[in-house]
């Protein structure tokens, strides 16, 4: 009884149910700046609870959440899926020409260490072409980053394996 | 219990490899080894004898494992010797850390080989090296995130060369709830043992945007020194965890606890569960961890609360004004007024107002117009990029004050002299020694007071069953709400001068304003129901405010406070008081205490004291 009557009261936060988005259900967290990407609504009760919610996430090995692994593609011993969750961060981290995510992304790729500034320079310069719209998709990204690398000398190597 | 009716069968019929006969000494000696308790995850039940903290019945081979560590050991030996043909269902598979420790301790060379694909695929991508502990802290605005949490995060071999923790595990345990309970109702629940836990992994990256954006909440990270067996060891543990359920609360078999376990099954000669009987905080869990001498190094990642803080710290205010309104529309870009301000200057705003304009649709579905927005600021960065962000590392959590209090006061109320004495469970308040908290957070858990007046005469001063405050300032981009919320028991003013035990519960809600630096006011309204003696009817309630100052100076912390309640019944209650606290160690303090009270039913008093902290865990 005390249950149903605070639930009730408080149902203010509640879990919004979940559309279908690439990926597949539950596939990624956090507000989603591009397409693609699944745009989670608040998740307060979950975070706070330090608890999972939803499906109990274990079974990690293509290493998403929950993510669909169909057509998962393989740079460096690593999933593309594990950049798909940090596309905001990458945006970020690319228009300002460093950070975590762009690391990231260099290794994912393949590229080597002693490339990896160099890369990050480069996909800073060509942010336009490859952050293309405030739509475009985490595969989109992906294959205009390829391109972007095919046309440059130095790292054209690392767009081949598409 | 098919699998295990499954096992009996096959043991029964196929019996192509045959367990060995195991003396009975030997198993009652192995299953009563610290390691096998840790992995079966058993403690000594009230009643004597074991009890199982797992509450699931796949995880145990033996009709009662859960209460017997002999038995279960017995029926794990058994289930090794079961047919490879098992595959991943093989207790092998399904029990790799058991399986491992097990043969050694028993030197079974002749098992039999099962295929374990499934962990086997699982564990090479996890691909485990190091690990470390992190450590969210406490969200002001977030009552249920107060006491923080931890996680450990599993990394590989490359992580720390290519600086892709980003790509890293995390092993969480929480409750794992259903449905669509609110943080007051988990509250309750998670208190109560309403829901199950569960050990979860999950990409690291996508805890950290739940803590540092959804939440944002300052991230700790704690490297630990454990070589790639030992953490290899705790991920399989972690396997043979998948899916179970075990008991949750809050207070102690919450997830810091759990994850003591985990460290210990990767280093059998920890010994960190033991230190917490009754309540695991995860600070003091971090802090069991640090004096073990697990930490090898320690990482902070401020939150984006705190980012786009720090990003909008050095504008003045007309170049805040243009964070706002570029954020709101990015076609001012191009106005006189942005385009006027000097390059390097127009690199910060626009960064502050992409900032902004993502920590606006924090939580948010995916609104196009915004996302738009967000983007064109992005490609206004990119073309005159600010430079990196540059946060100040605050004080370390674990290093702040223990957990527990322990009071002694002394003082006079009007001319009656008297000593006080106190316990508090947990945690802080807005006095207490401030190092490794926020300025203006306050929890405290179960606070008993207790008087002796002149003459021998005892008194129940106070019992706080949870007081929560959460001041935090409002300034030109964020305007954040500020709260309090306390029930228990406490003494008023009654009739004939006398102090008056009532039961009350009361909050409030208001602003809060950084006036200089260190220097908080705030302003609350509040309402109140309270049982008292003296009312003639059974619940009063009230309306009233709570307002002062809260003043970070030399000595500590002080605050200067008026409260005021107005009782339907007529009744006015009013106070004015004021408190400084002389942190004199890590875990001493002294706290001086002034306040006058004034009541319809009683004439004004004045109450002083003096009172030591004892900060003790």
């Amino acid at each position: 009884m005390k249950r149903i009557l605070l639930g009730t009261l408080f149902t203010v936060v509640s879990l919004n149910a979940m559309a279908e988005a690439p990926g597949g259900p539950n596939c990624g967290w956090g507000n989603m700046l591009f397409e693609g990407q699944r745009g989670t609504p608040a998740h307060f009760l979950a975070s706070t609870t330090n608890g999972t919610s939803g499906n109990a996430t274990f079974g990690m090995t293509s290493g998403t959440n929950g993510c669909s692994t169909k057509a998962s593609l393989t740079y460096g011993g690593k999933s593309w899926f594990a950049m798909n969750g940090m596309m905001n961060e990458l945006s970020e981290d690319m228009a300002m020409g460093k950070g975590e995510a762009l690391t990231t992304y260099a290794v994912v790729l393949g590229v080597a260490p002693e490339d990896r500034t160099y890369f990050e320079s480069v996909t800073h310069q060509h942010f336009n072409q490859i952050f293309s719209s405030a739509d475009v998709t985490a595969e989109t990204v992906h294959s205009n980053t390829l391109a972007v690398l095919k046309s440059d000398p130095r790292l054209a190597k690392y767009a081949t394996e598409a | 219990m098919l699998k295990r009716l499954a096992y009996l069968a096959l043991c029964a019929c196929a019996p192509v490899h045959a367990a060995p006969a195991l003396d009975e000494g030997r198993i009652q000696q192995l299953a009563s080894t610290p390691y096998w308790i840790a992995l079966g995850h058993y403690e000594t039940a009230k009643l004597g004898g074991w009890r199982s903290y797992v509450d699931d019945t796949r995880f145990f081979l033996a009709e009662d494992g859960a209460h017997h560590p002999d038995q279960e050991l017995r029926a794990t030996v058994q289930a090794l010797y079961a047919p490879a043909s098992l595959g991943d269902k093989h207790a092998q598979c399904v029990f790799p850390a058991r399986t491992r420790w097990l043969k050694e301790q028993l030197g079974l060379t002749d098992l039999p080989q099962p295929d374990c694909q499934e962990f086997k695929t699982w564990y090479t991508s996890i691909d485990p090296h190091s690990a470390a502990l992190i450590f969210p802290a406490a969200y002001l605005n977030s009552p249920s995130s107060m006491f923080g949490h931890t996680l450990l995060r599993i990394d590989q071999s490359t992580t720390h060369s290519d600086d892709t923790t980003l790509l890293s595990y995390a092993i969480n345990f929480g409750a794992y709830i259903e449905g669509s309970d609110n943080s007051i109702l988990y509250a309750w629940k998670g208190l109560m043992g309403g829901y199950p836990g569960l050990f979860a992994l999950m990409p690291y990256q996508e805890k950290l945007s739940e803590y540092r954006s959804l939440e944002n909440r300052d991230l700790w990270e704690y490297k630990l020194d454990l070589t790639p067996q030992e953490t290899g060891r705790m991920v399989e543990h972690v396997w043979e965890l998948k899916q179970i359920q075990f008991d949750y609360f809050f207070f102690d078999e919450n997830c810091s606890y759990r994850l003591l376990e985990l460290l210990q099954v990767a280093r059998p000669s920890l010994d960190l569960t033991s230190q917490f009987p009754l309540t695991a905080i995860p600070t003091d869990t971090v802090k069991a961890v640090r004096q073990s001498g697990l930490v090898a190094s320690v990482n902070y990642r401020p939150s984006r609360e705190r980012e786009l803080l720090a990003r909008a710290e050095p504008l003045a205010p007309h170049e805040k004004q243009q964070v706002l309104a570029v954020s709101a529309d990015t076609a001012q870009l191009q106005s006189p007024a942005f385009t006027a301000l000097p390059r390097e200057r127009q690199a910060l705003v626009q960064d502050a107002a992409y900032r902004l304009e993502r920590y606006r649709a924090n939580g948010q579905e995916r609104d196009p117009g915004q996302a738009t927005r967000s983007f064109e600021l992005l490609r206004a960065i990119n073309r005159n990029p600010p430079p990196a962000l540059d946060i100040e590392r605050p004080g370390l959590p674990e290093d702040g004050h223990d957990s527990r209090t322990w009071q002694l006061g002394v003082g006079t109320r009007e001319d009656r002299a008297y000593a006080e004495y106190g316990l508090r469970m947990a945690y802080h308040d807005l006095n207490d020694n401030a190092y490794g908290f926020p300025l203006g957070a306050q929890i405290e858990i179960l606070q008993l007071k207790v008087r002796q007046y002149e003459g021998n005469d005892w008194q129940v001063q106070r019992l706080d069953l949870a007081t929560i405050r959460s001041l935090t300032p409002r300034n030109a981009l964020l305007k954040p709400w500020s709260w309090q919320v306390t029930g228990g028991l406490e003494r008023v003013p009654g009739k004939h001068d006398d102090e008056v035990l009532v039961s009350h519960v009361n909050g409030g809600a208001g602003g809060t304003w950084q006036l200089a630096d260190g220097l908080l006011g705030f302003a609350l309204g509040t309402v109140r129901v309270e049982h008292h003696n003296d009312f003639a009817e059974f619940i009063s309630p009230a309306a009233g405010f709570n307002g002062g100052l809260l003043w970070r100076n030399g000595l500590g912390n002080m605050t200067l406070e008026a409260k005021g309640d107005f009782f339907t019944n007529g009744e006015v209650r009013r106070s004015v008081s004021l408190n400084q606290q002389w942190e004199i160690s890590r875990n001493l303090g002294l706290r001086l205490s002034a306040s006058r009270e004034f009541s319809h039913l009683a004439t004004a008093q004045n109450e002083v004291m003096l009172e030591l902290k004892w900060y003790h865990y």
